[in-house]
């Protein structure tokens, strides 16, 4: 009963707060700015950080609209929109082949970039790490500040490339020189993806700092929820990784702007047949060489798909858990397979590159590496299953969605066999076999276990139910146009149809694919727009749904001990930590939960109090 | 004439070089064995989805794994995935390894520039002449040595060229400009064009025909139309083909002897006068 006493006080403060607001800013503590804006509040960042990427999804998705579009219709005028466009992106309202290749690069660099990596870390790291582990706020709050901040300036920067002369960056997400290595928008690329990778290392080493320093009493490493764990684990690539992607767009700074040569060899050509700027070019041989930049870019870019991926295994298993009220079928097992996942993660970048000239004895070893990341892949497949079996499983939206991902996951994960083994990827690199497997990763994978997520925790994140039905209709249309979407592009790849080509029909033996990409159009529009569900859902309830219950899911992670909508500080009572976060169905209680913050000699009554609708 | 299926094997080009068979066949041992571990892990999924579904009266076991289990699920992988990997490697050495290169019935050149693919044959000394990017102008591409008679008569094309058919034929790859990716879908070929490098790549076409050359690396704005056809021909057309080109060639060549063109001479190494500002007035 104390908890609810608490929790209503809770609801009290919280309307005086908004009075005082009202009322004059300089009576109250915190001013308007310091709350929501330049907010050090770690719930704060992880919403700034949510609202940011959901913009950027919006942004990312609809250049991947105007891509389907040009593929399916070439030289069609885009619908609704392409006779606003200006005529250097199109040309009677048709995407230009200069505008496709920006668009196909903006694309990527804002999903990759500004969506899934800010989602995953930004947003998840920042609202679940302190309130599962039972702490106030992050071990650096101004930090964790500065960390938000640097995106919207990145992306900013990024975007702005489509206002300079040139365009904006077109040579790839991966932005290879010597394609790169000149133009304005390549430039304010490069600086962009410094600064969200600065963002990334702060945020790194916070998530870090706060996971080893700041546990609740009695929380050891092996009593977090792997969410925390992936999240943790996570941040070690990140603080590891992004350094060296930092390196690598430095150099390439270097090459743009002082010409120095680094990526560049002897004696270029120009597209104008003159000589690209260089100082090795003095006729002595020597010159710079461009493979070294994509070593560099694919030693950070491979553990970047574990930054986008591994946070979300960690989600997915504490909402599988929470959903089949079932304890995770082996949790060391599916920490070390974390750890194995970032620990070869560092040493495969090479299968990147099995086409970049590199010695093939190095794409022997890179092959073999890569494949063994199959491994701890399967282990945790095999271990969500082990998971729902003899569970008892709900299906509200947040478990859908996981579910999904787990679908999806293991499409997306058997088709990376396939460009693991150097041969094949001969054959399938740079083919749209790959654009399928990154979309089964990082959009069905990824992405479904961010959606799983954002349900999950929005009751605690705003202290509102979002609207199942809606959820549920978001989830099932996302989930089949998603399929119907990316699974022909396997088809099509195997056909041998390239990536980043403006119009397919140049080649003959393409020709015959029109109708599938015309397939894969229809439906890549259908869920795009399905995502606009989510989006009301998201706002409406925000204002219109129900009040949300301290712990609506009946979890057993710490963060369900904090009010419905905890204010500044987290937490309304001391917390300390007696078990694990997955006694589901324990024989130590009635119920089929067992909190971790429950004292043992209290269990029956403790848990009376946080029951689901009382609040 | 197109017809759909959701079996994606039935999607590849003809193949008609002497790996690709064994090439496709290595995809599609991939592709059952990935088939197979996609339809079970669904199978069960759905399965466990089903009969574990929330139900009154029904309760979930209180259970926190089991490390037989995980020995097991973790060795199994392991060893079908290593074996894969190794049994994949034979194929890589075939393609890949210099070792492995079959010795060369014909050699050529080939460059990618933004956008277009250009060939540079022996011509009638059958010998490709010396090359280094510090002769590379705009004029000379390839970077041809002015100072080495073997390469005087060397016949460069550009966008369509022609090889024999059943002949080992190596390719020494490289770009002038940025990179590109040298792609014969029918040949389960592709490897990256790379400035400043010389890459080998070798092949042996087994069936004549017209087939098509792709970039397959984002190189510029026109990338999707840096298209090139590769006629393969028989022994005997091709002699006859490339004896015309030798025999245009040599009244070329013979021409400059007679009426000495300083544009059409090779081209000065570039140095203090960059060639750049000569070849940007093109």
């Amino acid at each position: 009963m104390a908890a609810v006493a608490t929790t209503q006080h809770d609801h009290a403060h919280v309307a005086t707060h908004d009075a005082a607001h009202a009322h004059d800013h300089a009576h109250h503590s915190v001013s308007f700015i310091r709350k929501y804006i330049f907010s050090t509040d770690h719930k704060t960042i992880a919403k700034q950080f949510l609202s940011t990427s959901m913009f950027f999804l919006l942004v990312g998705g609809a250049f991947a609209l105007f891509i389907r579009w040009q593929l399916a219709y070439p030289g069609e005028p885009i619908p609704l929109v392409g006779k606003w466009l200006p005529d250097t992106l199109v040309s009677n309202g048709a995407v230009q082949p200069g505008f496709y290749t920006q668009l196909v690069t903006m694309h990527a660099t804002i999903m990759i970039f500004f969506v899934i990596i800010p989602m995953a870390t930004g947003a998840f790291a920042n609202f679940c790490i302190p309130l599962m582990i039972g702490t106030d706020d992050m071990a650096m709050p101004t930090v964790n500040m500065v960390s938000f901040w640097l995106v919207p300036i990145a992306g900013l920067t990024i975007m702005s490339g489509f206002f300079v002369e040139g365009g904006t960056a077109a040579a790839g997400w991966t932005n290879y020189p010597p394609l790169s290595a000149s133009g304005t928008g390549h430039t304010l690329w490069v600086i962009g993806v410094f600064l969200v990778g600065f963002s990334s290392i702060l945020g790194g080493m916070n998530y870090l700092a706060t996971t080893l320093n700041k546990r609740a009493k009695g929380m050891r490493m092996f009593d977090m929820p792997l969410t925390v764990w992936a999240l943790f684990i996570t941040s070690i690539l990140q603080v590891l990784g992004t350094p060296v992607l930092a390196s690598a767009v430095s150099l390439l700074f270097v090459d743009q702007v002082f010409h120095a040569g680094i990526f560049i060899p002897e004696n270029l050509l120009t597209s104008t047949g003159g000589l690209f700027p260089n100082g090795a070019n003095v006729g002595a041989g020597g010159g710079g060489q461009p493979v070294l930049f994509q070593h560099l870019f694919w030693f950070y870019s491979h553990p970047a798909v574990y930054i986008m991926i591994l946070p979300i295994m960690g989600v997915v298993s504490d909402i599988l858990a929470t959903f089949a009220r079932k304890a995770i079928f082996g949790y060391k097992a599916m920490v070390f397979a974390l750890m194995a996942i970032a620990f070869l993660g560092f040493v495969v970048w090479g299968h990147h590159m099995f086409l970049s000239g590199m010695s093939p004895l190095l794409g022997t070893t890179f092959m073999l590496s890569t494949i063994v990341i199959a491994v701890p892949s399967s282990i945790k497949i095999f271990n969500w299953l082990g998971t729902i079996w003899k569970g008892n499983i709900h299906f509200a939206t947040p478990n859908l969605n996981a579910l999904g991902f787990i679908s999806t996951f293991v499409c997306g994960g058997l088709s990376g066999i396939f460009m693991a083994i150097g041969p094949i990827d001969v054959y399938i690199h740079d083919t749209y076999f790959i654009v399928a497997h990154i979309h089964y990763v990082l959009f069905g994978g990824a992405l479904f276990g961010i959606f799983a997520g954002v349900y999950y925790w929005y009751p605690k994140m705003f202290g509102k139910m979002y609207n199942e039905t809606l959820g549920k209709f978001h989830f099932f249309l996302t989930f089949i146009t998603f399929n119907l979407c990316f699974f022909p592009m396997h088809m099509i790849g195997v056909g041998g149809h390239m990536r980043r080509i403006h119009d397919p029909y140049v080649y003959e033996f393409l020709k015959p694919f029109q109708p599938i990409n015309q397939f894969i159009t229809i439906f890549a529009i259908l869920m795009g727009f399905s995502q606009l569900i989510l989006i009301f859902n998201l706002l409406w309830s925000l204002k219109f749904g129900r009040t949300a219950p301290r712990n609506p899911w009946r979890a057993n992670s710490l963060e369900w001990a904090a009010p419905a909508h905890p204010g500044h500080g987290n937490f309304d009572r001391d917390i300390t930590v007696y078990r694990g976060p997955y006694e589901f169905a324990s024989p130590q209680s009635k119920r089929d939960y067992l909190p971790q913050w429950i004292r043992p000699a209290h269990v029956d009554a403790e848990q009376e109090a946080t029951v689901v609708g009382k609040h | 004439m197109f017809d759909f299926s959701w079996n994606m094997l039935t999607y590849f080009p003809p193949g008609i070089s002497t790996y690709s068979e064994s090439l496709d066949d290595l995809f599609r041992l991939v592709y059952w064995i990935s088939a197979a571990i996609f339809v079970l892990v669904q199978i069960v999924l759905v399965t466990f989805i089903f009969k574990y579904r929330t139900r009154p009266g029904h309760k979930s076991i209180y259970y926190h794994g089991n490390n037989v289990v995980e020995f097991v699920w973790t060795l199994a992988p392991t060893v079908l995935f290593a074996g894969l990997g190794l049994y994949s490697d034979e194929m890589w050495k075939v393609m890949k390894y210099s070792s492995r290169v079959p010795s060369p019935d014909v050699e050529i050149d080939v460059v990618g520039q933004a956008f277009n693919w250009h060939v540079r044959y022996p011509g009638g000394d059958g010998i490709l002449g010396k090359r280094h990017a510090r002769y590379r102008t705009a004029q000379n591409l390839f970077g041809i040595d002015p100072t080495d008679i073997h390469g005087k008569d060397d016949i460069v094309l550009t966008g369509e060229f022609n090889l024999p058919i059943n002949k080992n034929v190596v390719v020494h790859l490289s770009s002038v400009d940025v990179l590109h990716s040298y792609f014969l879908p029918n040949f389960r070929i592709k490897q990256d064009a790379v400035p400043g490098s010389w890459i080998d790549v070798w092949f042996n076409g087994t069936k004549s025909g017209k087939y098509e050359l792709a970039c397959a690396e984002l190189c510029g704005s026109g990338h999707y139309a840096m298209r090139g056809v590769l006629n393969m021909q028989s022994d005997a057309d091709f002699a006859t083909w490339m004896d015309a080109k030798i025999t245009a060639k040599k009244a070329i060549l013979a021409a400059q002897v007679a009426n000495p063109q300083p544009e059409v001479a090779t081209p000065a190494p570039s140095s203090a006068t960059p060639a750049g500002e000569h070849g940007s007035s093109h």
